[in-house]
């Protein structure tokens, strides 16, 4: 991202903002960058001394800002910093940590001994040394791509921004409507033992929005949130998104959710767009194929893995037309990194963890490829989310590749399914601690019938078994349906830390999956509706590009 | 240790003398967190961190922002107050800004303990390492996380509002596996008083579990009566106490909406079974929390009075809209218990299912307040009024308004902690009739 193009973005109010240090960080961040290097010599070699066989250094620096609104009143305008440090230690075979938000020389000595100290309490009584991989040494500065800093833009261009959203929700008849948008940006300093000395900066941002229609005679009411990603990219992720347009389809999708049938149970044919299937990636394929799940490391909190290392490269995870690769060099990634927070480079670390159907490899952090007597060492998965956490295995962006035929659209699948439902956005979620059964909600269900849409269902949730559902895939989007979807907020780890992730994927059909009944699953008795628009939809086919 | 109540003080005032705006709040906090984590029995991360942390609010009129930095040194406090004041003045006015609160009596929490802030790295170590070793006798995997939290919040304003309170807690889980069978048990504790920590039975409940729930059988799922350990119910009293909302309520968007007629208020009426009670009571010693809420006092106060909703948690804007007094969201939460042992409890169930802990809870509905989620680590079949042996974990799609609606039978309330909320919570096991468990799930 190269800083010019940023002040393009840069308006006159928020110019007048730039006179205080707290917006530009870089400039403080390069403060942290004239005194790391020495910092960071007297930490390691103060760990070398105690005894570490190796030791890493890291420095963060997190700024975020966020703006809610609510109806037509603008309710949150926040701004956030966070600057620290942390030093990990390998003493005798043991961990330890320390980290402290003052970034001085006298407070990183204490962390030292701090580290050292707790790594030294395990003496004599370890059952496993661990044991860690030698790394290449990488210096260097990287920062990720970007177009406009959001944090140059002025507050009246984001507030009359999310304004135009609500008000073309309520004026569509929406009874409520919240927007909101949030930015980070992450800087981060990593020296270790083995002489890397490297800094990374990039930014990300959310803009999203809901909104719920009432009735209250009956005492009922439907939402709908928006399908736009957050992304590892600047502004220009909001500025060039046509939000208010698709507020005002929201809301007429709420109103026709809240009207429609009310689903039957059983097993359907599924298609499922990239703005839910992107989840569904992210806890069936993302999550079980972490390899310090598999190996027990989380199994007091995330849990552990049906995915278990006896099953690299004979599992049929999926038919044959599933690969799903990772990737933290993927263009506005949430997960994109030139180096993880081991020091470990990403580029040349992408790999397959399904290839036509087979499970082919874990994500890896340091330390961790010999448990399972994988050569290479590890493949760049490790992060941690502020300078206070200790840095573990996650997820890299990890995504559906496209069907060989790059003509195939959401349309072409739907055109091959009889009866079925057409699933869009993002809704609920929830998987069991080995990752088999699973449980996700969407936005809007569309119904399939004879192969075109055909109004919509409310109630739905689809259930599976990880396996079994990628198993009755049969038919992929082609290149030119591919979107990048993701989160801010994956929760992994005690203490709990959340990282980015972006997931790519296309259209996807799914055969014969179990549909619930959620109204059922509440104890509701449901009467049979009758749709009332039976032939018409208001979203038909524009739904699926409107959403994109 | 983190900021002195002094030294907490000193910087609210400067940070406060800074400030220009109309009105202002800060609040700052600062901790120190001791972090064990083990797996296959042995550490794997071990830490001792410390942060602070301060936020500021200012707003001119109707217009405000908000900043929260962690750093101290006069020019960055400088800088983030310049920054917060100038957003302020950018941003629109917002009719339901509220001042801030007026100065008020709060009473002494019950929530720090020397013992706790005392700990050292070593005691943890030395409260931990005999589990590990207790797994490893048993020859069962364990994984565990002890986290020591020691913390001091004060909350000011340019009212003259200043109350600071101190915290301290240790929390305990762990996780036992078996190398074969696929079982899987889990125990926890949390306690304000470091001095009454004993994780040996801890330890001991998670193998006993572990061991026990080898080889499980499939059990047909559907609605079934349910035992619901501590560790399930205060998950499903945490996710209740979220939506229990004034406003949602009026605006037409709650559960609630569902559960009365159109002009009906929901307070007042039986919408629980009649054993159903929770209140929260920040001077509960057993499960204390702090005495206020935004400078806003906490008081004990029933939620729920056998079966009888009696309480809505209220913001200031809203409450000032009606004309009433806010209410507070709870700080804790306290299900009184009929005192029955788990094996009258037990006793009880013809045909059913024990449930140690549930897991990865999400909305599925919020018309019916509906959640799914799963069990996991220790579910038993109950025939006759005994445990017959370990049943494969299952899917539930439920609502905590229905689980109180079926509330059959309670015992012993402890604290112990869930996998939604950090929040210190009280609960008694329950008897829950026609719980709905959806499919069965193969993790073990």
């Amino acid at each position: 991202m190269h800083r010019r193009e940023w002040l393009k973005g840069t308006s006159a109010a928020g110019m007048a903002l730039l006179s205080s240090r707290w917006t530009i960080a870089a400039e403080e961040a390069a403060g942290i960058s004239v005194k790391f290097p020495a910092l960071a010599d007297a930490a390691l070699g103060k760990a070398k001394d105690l005894g570490a066989s190796f030791a890493d250094f890291h420095v963060m620096q997190t700024d975020s800002e966020s703006l809610f609104v609510r109806e037509e009143m603008v309710q949150g305008v926040n701004a956030g910093s966070s600057l620290g440090c942390s030093m990990r230690v390998l003493v005798s075979g043991a961990w330890g940590f320390a980290a402290s938000e003052e970034v001085s020389e006298k407070s990183v000595l204490r962390l030292v001994e701090s580290a050292v100290a707790v790594a030294k309490g395990q003496s004599g009584w370890r059952a496993q040394p661990v044991e860690i991989e030698m790394l290449p040494a990488f210096t260097g500065k990287w920062e990720a791509d970007g177009d406009t800093d959001p944090f140059t833009v002025s507050l009246e261009e984001k507030v009359d921004r999310l304004l135009g959203i609500n008000r073309s929700a309520l004026g569509k008849g929406a009874s409520y409507c919240h927007s909101h948008v949030s930015a980070v940006r992450e800087r981060k300093w990593l020296a270790n033992t083995f002489g890397t000395r490297i800094e990374q900066s990039r930014v990300r941002i959310f803009p999203n929005f809901s909104v719920t229609v009432i009735d209250p005679k009956k005492g009922e009411f439907a939402s709908r949130e928006s399908d736009r990603p957050p992304r590892g990219a600047g502004y220009e992720h909001l500025r060039d998104w046509d939000a208010a347009a698709d507020a005002a389809l929201a809301v007429e999708q709420a109103k026709e959710k809240m009207a429609a049938p009310s689903v039957t149970p059983g097993k359907m044919d599924l298609v499922i767009a990239p703005s839910n299937l992107w989840l569904t990636i992210h806890e069936t394929v993302g999550h079980p194929t972490e390899l310090d799940r598999a190996l027990g490391y989380e199994a007091n909190f995330a849990g552990t893995s049906f995915c278990t290392p006896d099953k690299l490269n004979s599992l049929q995870y999926g038919s044959e037309l599933v690969t799903i690769v990772a990737d933290r060099t993927v263009g506005n990634g949430l997960a994109t990194v030139k180096w993880d927070d081991d020091g470990v480079q990403t580029v040349g670390k992408e790999f397959p963890i399904i290839e036509k159907g087979v499970f082919r490899n874990f994500q890896m952090a340091l330390g961790q490829a010999a448990l399972i007597g994988v050569e290479g060492g590890s493949n760049g998965c490790a992060y941690a989310d502020s300078f206070d956490a200790f840095p573990i295995q996650r997820m890299p962006n990890i995504s559906l590749r496209p069907g060989p035929d790059n003509a195939v659209t959401a349309e072409s699948l739907i055109a091959d399914v009889e009866d079925g439902i057409y699933v869009d956005g993002r809704g609920s979620w929830s998987i069991d601690q080995q990752r088999y059964n699973f449980q996700f909600t969407g936005q809007v269900f569309h119904r399939i019938r004879n192969g075109k849409l055909d109004g919509m269902y409310r109630d739905v949730a689809y259930q599976g078994n990880s396996v079994d559902f990628w198993k009755a895939c049969d038919g992929l989007g082609g290149g030119t349906s591919y979107e990048l979807g993701g989160a801010f907020n994956c929760g992994k780890g005690q203490p709990q830390q959340v990282a980015p992730v972006s997931h790519g994927a296309v259209p996807a059909r799914f055969r014969q999956i179990n549909i619930l009944n959620t109204a059922e699953e509440s104890g509701k008795k449901v009467a049979a509706v009758t749709n009332p628009n039976p032939n018409t939809c208001s979203c038909s086919g524009g739904g699926m590009k409107s959403w994109a | 240790m983190g900021l002195t109540r002094e030294e907490t003080e000193s910087l609210c005032e400067k940070i406060l003398g800074l400030v220009k705006a109309d009105d202002a709040e800060v609040w700052v906090s600062s901790s120190e967190d001791l972090q064990l984590r083990s797996a296959n029995n042995d550490i794997t991360s071990n830490g001792l961190v410390q942060r602070a942390r301060i936020g500021l609010s200012v707003s001119y009129g109707k217009r405000s922002a908000s900043i929260s930095l962690n750093q101290t040194d006069d020019a960055t406090l400088r800088d983030a107050v310049e920054k917060v004041q100038a957003m302020a003045k950018l941003a629109p006015e917002d009719p339901e800004q509220m001042p801030p609160v007026e100065p008020a009596d709060f009473a002494e929490p019950l929530t720090f303990s020397e013992a706790t802030a005392s700990m050292t790295p070593e005691e943890a170590l030395a409260q931990v390492r005999p589990v590990i070793e207790q797994a490893r006798a048993a020859k069962v995997e364990s994984a565990g996380y002890l986290e020591r939290s020691v913390s001091g919040s004060a909350l000011a304003n340019s009212r003259g509002l200043f109350v600071f309170q101190r915290e301290t807690s240790v929390g305990f889980s762990v996780t036992a596996r078996t190398a074969e069978g696929g079982g899987s048990g889990w125990a926890s504790t949390q306690v304000t008083d470091a001095s009454q920590l004993n994780l040996e039975p801890v330890g001991e409940r998670a193998i006993e579990k572990a061991l026990s729930s080898r080889h499980p059988e499939e059990r047909a799922p559907g609605r079934t009566t349910v035992v619901l350990e501590p560790a399930a119910v205060r998950d499903l009293l945490s996710l209740l106490s979220w939506s229990i909302d004034r406003r949602e309520f009026d605006e037409g968007r709650s559960f609630l909406n569902g559960l009365v007629e159109e002009g009906e208020d929901p307070i007042g009426k039986a919408l629980f079974g009649e054993k159903a009670n929770l209140i929260s009571d920040p001077l509960f010693k057993p499960a204390p929390c702090g005495t206020h809420s935004h400078g806003l006092p906490l008081t004990k106060t029933p939620w729920i009075e056998n079966g009888v909703l009696r309480n809505l948690y209220l913001g200031r804007f809203w409450a000032q809209k009606l004309g009433v007094p806010p209410q507070p969201g709870p700080g804790n939460l306290i299900m009184p218990g009929e005192g029955k042992s788990m094996e009258e409890l037990i006793g009880q169930v013809e045909d059913g299912v024990l449930i140690t802990r549930l897991w990865y809870l999400r909305m599925v509905q919020p018309q019916s307040l509906l959640y799914t989620g799963l069990t996991r680590d220790g579910t038993f079949a109950i025939k006759d009024g005994k445990i017959s042996g370990p049943v494969k974990n299952f899917r539930f799609n439920e609502s905590p308004v229905n689980v109180l609606k079926n509330l059959v039978s309670s015992g012993v309330p402890t604290r112990v902690l869930g996998s939604e909320s950090d929040m210190p919570v009280h609960a008694p096991p329950l008897v829950v009739s026609d719980f709905n468990l959806s499919s069965v799930s193969d993790a073990s």
